[in-house]
């Protein structure tokens, strides 16, 4: 057991060291990089204080709020990217048969695709978001409490698996299809849509959905309902404390169907 | 023992059948039909420790969906595979450890890296000892001379250097089989001299199992002690290399160019296989006509401007053996 886990840690310390060189490859791709993510961010909050500006709430969400709401989604977001981002690659992989590579080496195969590529461009993701977020905590006054410190460092964790669980079951679509990228950039633009905005602003039968079949409302509008204790939106359960237990869920349901996808895949071929 | 075994493997694919035009294809949406094909059709064969086989066939007969099912890629509709005793199918982590594979399209190296990177975190996969390593190491860089790109970014190689890498990356962790998949397709005269070296010497010193399909005649002649060449699915023929050559050999291949058109007949001891313009192709049995008696003949009756004698190419001679196969199953 012991000899397995030394085997993995040392592959993946190797993967990260050769990924990192590998980035560090082509510096202006890093610039550009630099350039364009938080520009999209800090347009994201403008546009957040446009709205309010105009309607003054949104359905009882104050600015404050809703920066709140925005800048915890961020961090999730730019964890997953950093660590989880060759989810996105399932189907590319599939198609140029790189994918079969990884079969012909003897680790476990999700292992390989997930630690081959430890994506330090996503850490550039992760800075407008922190910068976004501390703003947000002196806005809405959020305590730096020792309890609040840890449900928060629980509710990225969760959030960091329902977002890659997403991404691993979409990819896994390719293990039947081929192809997956219409499906993977509609949930890349679902999840930019309900990670930002309150969830209850949306019509019943949709709150319902991200809630109880794509739990993507566990990512950062309930968790920051908790937070910032709306009286005008009370939740059934205290919900929020479930992000690191839904997240762990919907992760394993992920795995069985990317191993259920592998079958598939052995046994059909190309 | 046999290293490698196989028993009346099958492989489908299903395909859905397109047809052409709007209409078809959004009923084929609706109601796809499906299509079986059988890619490997009821083979069976075993390899014993320290062959170098050829695994020959035009494309599309199946050999790389063979290969991939030898090494757990890809799993058979039925039959069995075993490999050093062991089902890929049901223990791909102990068969890949034993294996080395190359596909000639494809590299495993790190593009933007360079070439050590690769081997280093290869050593950690296979969990090579670094005694292991080294002696690897030692042997690789003599038979193939990586000294001196070692250190080059894989992207900055020329397509030989990078095969010769691939092939170092294959054989870091002592496996005792190797699957070569056109392992020289695309290399200059050299790189080729270099490959098929290679494989020679680390079968001779390492008594390493080599399977290798190819289009290249010359690796054939020059490596495999056996050849398994396969059409449509099935074995046409399987065995030693110079009952299959001399079987071929006798077939020679003259081209004529003609100064103006003009009709061409046949020989009654040559074939035509072409003729377009001022081209014309014969072939014949060098036992039966000699090249100069029938050059002495079609050159009074055709106005001859130039002319060459050719060996068959392996299409020609693979297509020989198909042609055979098949009067014999239908005379049969």
């Amino acid at each position: 057991m012991l000899s397995v886990l030394r085997h993995y840690g040392s592959v993946a310390a190797c993967y990260l060291r050769l990924t990192f060189q590998q980035q560090l490859e082509y510096p202006l791709f890093l610039v550009s990089w630099m350039l364009m993510i938080p520009i999209q961010y800090f347009a994201g909050i403008y546009l957040l204080k446009v709205i309010i500006d105009h309607f003054r709430h949104l359905n009882g969400w104050t600015y404050p709020d809703l920066v709140f709401i925005f800048g915890l989604g961020l961090l999730s977001h730019g964890l997953m990217v950093v660590f989880f981002i060759n989810s996105w690659m399932i189907g590319r992989m599939v198609i140029d048969g790189t994918f079969d590579r990884l079969l012909l080496r003897p680790m476990n195969v999700f292992f390989q695709l997930i630690a081959s590529y430890f994506n330090f461009i996503g850490l550039i993701d992760l800075i407008p978001g922190i910068i976004i977020f501390l703003y947000a905590c002196s806005l809405v006054g959020f305590e730096w409490t020792l309890p609040n410190i840890l449900k928060l460092v629980l509710i990225l964790a969760g959030a960091v698996l329902i977002r890659a669980a997403l991404f691993v079951m979409i990819g896994s679509i390719a293990f039947w299809t081929k192809k997956n990228a219409a499906v993977h950039n509609f949930a890349l633009v679902i999840l930019e849509r309900t990670t930002m905005y309150p969830l209850n602003l949306y019509p019943y039968l949709i709150q319902a959905l991200f809630t109880f079949v794509i739990p993507i409302g566990f990512i950062s509008f309930y968790p920051a309902s908790a937070f910032l204790d709306r009286d005008r939106f009370v939740l059934p359960f205290d919900l929020a404390i479930l992000t690191p237990v839904i997240g762990l869920v919907f992760y394993g349901l992920s795995q069985l169907i990317f191993n259920w996808g592998l079958r598939k895949y052995e046994s059909a071929g190309t | 023992m046999a290293i490698i075994e196989v028993e009346h493997v099958v492989k489908d694919y299903i395909t859905v059948v397109k047809k052409p035009g709007i209409h078809a294809a959004l009923k084929s949406l609706l109601f796809p039909e499906k299509k079986t094909v059988r890619a490997v059709d009821d083979i069976s064969f075993t390899i014993e420790p320290g062959e170098i086989i050829g695994y020959i066939g035009p494309n599309g007969a199946g050999k790389s969906t063979m290969i991939k099912m030898l090494s757990g890629i890809l799993h058979p509709t039925s039959g069995e595979i075993r490999v050093c005793g062991i089902s890929p199918q049901q223990n791909r982590k102990a068969v890949v450890q034993n294996l080395g594979v190359v596909f000639g399209q494809r590299t495993q190296l790190y593009w933007d890296l360079q070439l050590r990177e690769s081997f280093e975190l290869l050593r950690r996969i296979y969990r090579v000892d670094a005694k292991t390593f080294r002696e690897n190491m030692e042997m690789l860089q003599d038979i193939l001379g990586l000294e001196d790109f070692i250190g080059r970014p894989v992207r900055q190689l020329s397509l030989g250097q990078r095969m010769r890498g691939d092939l170092a990356a294959a054989m870091l962790h002592s496996p005792s089989i190797l699957f070569l998949d056109e392992p020289t397709i695309g290399l200059d005269a050299e790189a080729k001299h270099a490959i098929r070296n290679f494989i020679r010497e680390i079968n001779k010193a390492r008594k390493v199992t080599v399977i290798l399909t190819t289009h290249d005649l010359d690796d054939i002649e020059k490596l495999c002690s056996r050849v398994i060449v396969v059409n449509r699915g099935k074995i046409v023929e399987d065995g030693p290399i110079g009952a299959i050559v001399n079987k071929l050999t006798p077939m020679r291949l003259l081209e004529i160019e003609l100064k103006e058109p003009a009709s061409v007949r046949p020989h009654p001891a040559a074939e035509i296989v072409r003729h377009d313009g001022l081209h014309v192709s014969y072939r014949f049995d060098k036992n039966r006509i000699s090249a100069s008696d029938l050059i002495a003949d079609l050159s009074k009756q055709l106005p001859i401007r130039d002319l060459s004698v050719k060996d068959p190419t392996i299409e020609d001679a693979l297509r020989e053996i198909y042609k055979e196969k098949e009067l014999v199953s239908r005379g049969a």
